[in-house]
């Protein structure tokens, strides 16, 4: 411990010479500063990584493009297959053989000592394994949605502030230019006053019935996957498919919150606060294992008399993304859409003045962990504004499950009135797995 | 046990339908059949019950006599009702009948146009007027346009084009599933519906024209080339307006034997219940239903019937995962209702609780309740769900069900 504190104050104190030396290479080459155009081996940030499935191992390979700076050490998965060929990945990069691997994050957490920690799990493992981290006070780099449960996004983000540590959550659309520009237009009043927004989000899939319980794969501890979750036998349906039920995922509206919900707050500028009332309603598979919505409509209802509608794709004229409509016309920003639209191209020329509302630049998400890691500055999607994006989506779903209208308190954020739909803001784990406190 | 369960659901179910159904209906709805290249047989009783059950209309069929028979003898009471719905494709009618409809039309009568009904009258130029697009029957350019949407990449391009090409009127590619699209979002009829929806294997009518006056086109079908279809997206739902007349036109719901897929659509039996109270009275009152089709998937009422709580929670009680979980989401539905009003709740819930001490109700039936119970369930839940603790299957998940429903205390 004592090893880690010292490396993360010589971090700290080396913060404004290294970030110059990232943000500003052409004028300050790091061969001035004797390096050989390298940062020393002892300056990278020590990382290590949990759950290193699909979008785990995505995130490394985008990490390690910054091999600059960092430096993995360790990974840790349930599925032994997982865990190998992500050493595999680092091993080639750092030209040796020691990644360490683990299947029980306890033991990595313990074992480890490093800065940071780069994690993709299922949502239903997130509010246990992001408290643990952030309580080992690493510097954290994880996937969106923050938690399955408001209850356990609270919890986390109280951890990352009790502990003080840089968190990026991987809402990357932040760090792209075309995002912030359209929020910036938005929140500037370049529509004119915003009175409503439409966020298009993807439809859900189409179910795969139920298929029979099979053996376990070797490797895969299917146990600790299910961790908190209910018990369930083994359907052959784990990684990559766990988004389509409601013990582990909310759909695609959960999943895609941390995006085009997270942009839509972010140009209505309330990414810290919330709606007050939502209302609306899901569809739900008629069949088999998948029972997330894969239809879903709601409307979220700000103090300000804003709306928000959320649904998926289908249901909205635009489709995909989002639209943020003014008394004087509309913008509309999508990921597949290279370009923003409005209802007059000039809009799209206009410049925000100086004494006007500038949004966080950032234009490389990872490069803007590094940078705060170094200058312990807040990152562009830091944990308070992730909990604020699912907070909206799992109020969504609150809504849809009981298709009552929510009052919501987001200062407070209690659910205003209703016993029964406040019960849903958390779930109980399975034991032993205890759940979280704020 | 089961008997004595059963019953009870039984009981509390049909207090609960009289409740909350209202019959009678205040609409008067006649249906004009008896001539068909379709199964009129089959579909025009389907299309009285799906209108009765809507709890808005009464339903008279009338039949024309058989083709070749004298239709002098056919003279309907058009004026008596406020919708014809029309499910024929035959002999002209009389002189005098075709005089009547075009008055009771005109006067501000409801027409509903069901599938091969605009087949039928090419020769009659009012008719063509009522229904503005139709097929076959040698109707080619003289009769009017084409009607359809064009196609685009960007479907913000599409546009509604009147081509007046050569050409036959009315086509149909193989029969398939095909998503529909609505066009019109804040008409009555499409009002609360997905924009797009899976329609249930049916024929594509293509190549539909006529003088097309008056007319909105509410819903087009893509037409895939892939179907042998015309690679266009051909018009689907329609509203005309004929003097003070309202005209619904449907073509869907090919009739198969027992209705088939085509009109067990949820989304053909809303559509046409819809359309229908809005041809009526120019507007909607009917909610969309739970089981709507999506953009994604079909959805059947086999039977045509509604479920209702009683047969939801009797399948619940059989529930098989590797089987289906579709009754269950029925029942959330039932349930979600009944929850808005304490009393409603309080009866459900009790409802539920008997399929939880039915001893010959299924383990994931039990799982379904008690997950649903632990967001809605009262302090009346807790002995019940207190007792399955103790059985080794429900343990785990009666007692997240009493964490849940206790730390909200």
């Amino acid at each position: 411990m004592n090893t880690k504190t010292n490396r993360r104050d010589f971090l700290r104190q080396s913060a404004v010479l290294t970030a110059t030396t990232v943000i500003l290479p052409t004028l300050i080459p790091s061969t001035a500063l004797g390096m050989g155009g390298k940062l020393a081996p002892s300056d990278r940030i020590l990382m290590g990584a949990i759950g290193t499935g699909g979008q785990g191992t995505n995130n490394l390979r985008d990490f390690l493009g910054h091999s600059k700076e960092i430096q993995f050490v360790a990974v840790c998965d349930v599925d032994s297959t997982h865990t190998a060929k992500a050493k595999g990945i680092i091993d080639l990069a750092n030209n040796n053989t020691d990644c360490r691997t683990y299947a029980d994050y306890r033991e990595f957490l313990e074992k480890e000592k490093i800065d940071a920690v780069s994690i993709a799990l299922p949502d239903h493992w997130h509010g246990l394994i992001y408290t643990a981290a952030a309580n080992k006070k690493l510097d954290i780099y994880c996937e969106k949605p923050l938690a399955r449960t408001i209850h356990d996004s609270q919890a986390i983000v109280s951890a990352v502030k009790r502990n003080n540590i840089v968190w990026q959550t991987g809402s990357w659309q932040r760090s792209v230019e075309r995002f912030r520009r359209a929020a910036e237009l938005a929140i500037n009043g370049r529509v004119g006053k915003v009175t409503r927004v439409e966020v298009g989000l993807p439809d859900g899939i189409k179910g795969i019935g139920t298929p029979p319980v099979i053996d376990v794969p070797a490797g895969l501890d299917w146990e600790t996957w299910l961790g908190p979750a209910p018990k369930s036998p083994y359907r052959g349906v784990c990684h990559g498919d766990w988004r389509w039920m409601l013990d582990y995922s909310g759909g695609q509206l959960t999943d895609w919150a941390g995006h085009h919900i997270d942009i839509a707050q972010w140009g209505l500028g309330m990414e810290r606060s919330g709606p007050v009332e939502i209302v609306g309603k899901g569809t739900y598979p008629l069949d088999g294992l998948y029972n997330v919505p894969f239809a879903y409509d709601f409307n979220c209802r700000y103090a300000n008399g804003v709306e928000m509608r959320v649904a998926n794709a289908s249901a909205l004229p635009h489709r995909m993304g989002v639209v943020w409509y003014g008394d004087k016309g509309w913008v509309y920003v999508d990921r597949n859409r290279e370009q923003i639209f409005a209802s007059d191209p000039k809009i799209l020329e206009e410049v925000i003045g100086e004494n006007e509302i500038h949004l966080y630049k950032s234009d490389n998400h990872i490069g803007n962990f590094l940078e705060c890691i170094r200058s312990r500055a807040e990152t562009v999607a830091p944990a308070e504004i992730a909990h604020r994006s699912i907070s909206v989506g799992l109020l969504g779903e609150i809504a849809m499950t009981t298709e009552q209208t929510i009052k919501w308190d987001p200062k407070n954020e209690v659910i205003i009135d209703n016993p029964a739909a406040s019960r849903l803001l958390s779930r109980p784990y399975r034991k032993p797995w205890v759940e979280l406190t704020r | 046990m089961k008997k004595i369960s059963i019953h009870i659901l039984g009981l509390v179910a049909t207090i609960m339908l009289l409740t909350s159904c209202h019959w009678g209906g205040n609409y008067k709805a006649l249906i004009v059949t008896g001539q068909n290249n379709h199964m009129w047989e089959t579909s025009s009783p389907i299309l009285k019950q799906l209108l009765e059950q809507t709890g808005l209309f009464k339903a008279d069929i009338v039949k024309s006599p058989a083709k070749g028979g004298d239709m002098s003898t056919f003279n309907p009471e058009f004026s008596k009702y406020e919708v014809v719905v029309l499910d024929y494709n035959g002999d002209s009618w009389s002189e005098k009948t075709k005089a009547a409809f075009v008055k009771y039309v005109k006067d501000g009568g409801g027409v509903v146009v069901y599938h091969a009904a605009n087949n039928a009258f090419p020769e009659w130029k009012e008719y063509n007027e009522i229904i503005g697009v139709g097929g076959w029957g040698n109707r080619s350019e003289k009769d009017g346009p084409y009607f359809y949407y064009s196609v685009a990449n960007n479907k913000r391009n599409e546009k509604l084009v009147q081509d007046t090409t050569k050409g036959r009127g009315g086509s149909h590619g193989k029969q398939h599933e095909f998503k529909i699209k609505n066009r019109v979002l804040d008409h009555p009829i499409t009002k609360g519906l997905p924009v797009a929806w899976f329609h249930g294997k049916d024929e594509l009518y293509s190549e539909l024209r006529g003088p097309g006056k008056n007319m909105t086109i509410l819903a087009t079908a893509y037409a895939d080339t892939l179907m042998k279809g015309t690679g266009r997206n051909e018009p689907i739902l329609m509203t005309i307006t004929y003097g003070k007349g309202r005209i619904f036109q449907t073509v869907l719901g090919n009739a198969d034997e027992n209705g088939g897929p085509s009109m067990q659509c949820v989304g053909f039996i809303t559509t046409f219940q819809r359309g229908a109270e809005w041809a009526a009275s120019g507007e909607v009152t009917q909610e969309i239903p739970a089981d709507f089709p999506t953009a994604v998937t079909v959805s059947l009422r086999p039977n045509f019937s509604v479920m209702t709580i009683e047969d939801d929670l009797a399948k619940i009680a059989q529930y098989d995962l590797t089987k289906s979980t579709k009754y269950f989401v029925n029942l959330q539905h039932h349930m979600r209702k009944e929850a808005k009003t304490a009393s409603g709740f309080k009866k459900f819930e009790k409802m539920m609780l008997v399929v939880l001490e039915d001893k010959a109700a299924t383990v994931e039936g039990k799982k379904l309740l008690l997950g649903e119970l632990s967001w809605m369930g009262s302090s009346e839940s807790i002995p019940v769900i207190q007792k399955l603790t103790e059985n080794s299957e429900l343990k785990a998940a009666a007692e997240a069900a009493l964490e849940r429903i206790n730390t909200a205390k």
